[in-house]
């Protein structure tokens, strides 16, 4: 017995050991991985203050910041209820208005294709056709019923980009690449700074709308908050 | 029959043991390596039980899953069984109290046990989840019990 225990406590550090060393690696390469890259490719027009969130009327104030994810439902219908006005206050200037596409909803598909990174990765170079706005609205209608289905594909990007009119091959070579896919985890780590929790989330001058008294849901509300926030 | 059927429990104990050592470490081993490669869907959850504070519900966050792998890994090949299901069962109990505080505080989320944390679209409170999600760890707790109780048993590399 006691040479035998001698032996199962060798076997026993062996793995302990085993276990410890392949987590270990592991987490580094996770952390790698995932970690934002400091010389990831950028869209034009970004505001690096507010976590490389694409960026319209930097210089104007108040500040209006939109997180979302394109496969999410409720961002779609946020989308459809109140997307008027904020291309309105875009085009006139009246806020600087800040998109922070997410991922996480890919980030959960089984199939390892992240396809809120296809999309977000699209959204970005549309920015640098100038076609943001119209390529955001598009992807909105045109979200799958269901998340994660296999719709938001490269190719599909291309032909909604048509849609709309881009032709360029910089375009089709931005979206094939994926060109700021890694730039879509700036955007992740900066949503953990800022505590965002759930998609949409709009800051109004740095103060969240509110979910529960319908700021998100009704149009009058969310009017109202902007103008509270010193949208004029 | 009470004394034959606490007999029989007593002879099968080691089995019981292997038994309940598999489903505890299963389930945190699943658990964790769901969330495992993805760290801010982790972070995420843990920010919408708004109890930390920020930064340390992120750190929480990402270093969660690769604790729940290593429990769960250290109770499936059996080492260190007794200490590892009482931090497991005690891991259960905060997974409880923070389920439970989220439903009193009226705070509507997933509870991203196996990754799709996050915060709800609708206001309305998934109270079946909720209940089922602390029926099913008050059990994980329970085994843990049992492990910490009655550590030996079969194929397991602790002697």
């Amino acid at each position: 017995m006691a040479s035998n225990t001698s032996g199962d406590k060798g076997l026993r550090a062996i793995v302990i050991g085993m276990i410890v060393f392949v987590l270990a690696v592991t987490g580094i390469f996770i952390y790698l991985d995932k970690k934002p890259a400091q010389n990831a490719l950028t869209p034009a027009s970004i505001s690096k203050a507010d976590g490389s969130g694409l960026v319209f009327n930097p210089k104007a104030k108040p500040q209006i910041d939109i997180w979302e994810d394109f496969q999410c439902p409720a961002c779609r219908d946020f989308e459809a209820i109140n997307n008027e006005l904020v291309k309105k206050i875009i085009t006139e200037g009246r806020a600087k208005v800040v998109y922070h596409p997410l991922t996480f909803i890919g980030a959960r598909s089984t199939n390892g294709i992240n396809e809120s990174i296809i999309a977000a990765n699209a959204s970005a170079c549309a920015m640098d056709q100038g076609k943001f706005i119209e390529m955001h609205e598009i992807l909105y209608q045109n979200q799958a019923s269901s998340e994660n289905s296999g719709r938001f594909s490269t190719e599909f990007m291309i032909s909604l980009g048509n849609k709309i009119g881009i032709t360029s091959m910089k375009f089709q070579d931005c979206v094939t690449g994926g060109n700021y896919a890694l730039w879509t985890e700036s955007i992740s780590s900066y949503a953990a700074v800022k505590n965002v929790n759930s998609t949409p989330t709009i800051f109004v001058n740095g103060k969240e709308l509110n979910r529960a008294g319908g700021e998100y849901s009704d149009p009058a509300k969310f009017e109202a908050a902007l103008a509270a926030g010193g949208v004029k | 029959m009470i004394t034959n059927l606490l007999a029989n429990m007593h002879k099968s104990q080691s089995w019981i043991t292997f038994a309940f050592r598999i489903i505890l470490g299963g389930v945190l081993l699943v658990a964790g390596a769901i969330k495992v490669t993805d760290p801010y869907g982790s972070a995420t959850s843990v920010r919408a039980y708004q109890v930390l504070p920020i930064h340390i519900a992120n750190a929480l966050g990402f270093v969660l899953p690769f604790i729940e792998v290593g429990l769960g890994i250290f109770l499936i090949v059996g080492i260190w069984v007794r200490y590892i299901s009482i931090v497991s069962s005690a891991l259960m109990i905060v997974f409880i109290i923070a389920i439970s505080q989220a439903w009193i505080r009226g705070i509507s989320l997933d509870c991203g046990c196996f990754g799709k944390g996050g915060l709800k679209d609708t206001q309305e409170l998934p109270v079946w989840s909720y209940t089922i999600e602390i029926i099913r760890d008050i059990a994980l707790a329970t085994i843990g019990g049992y492990l910490f109780r009655f550590p030996q048993g079969k194929l397991g590399l602790d002697k």
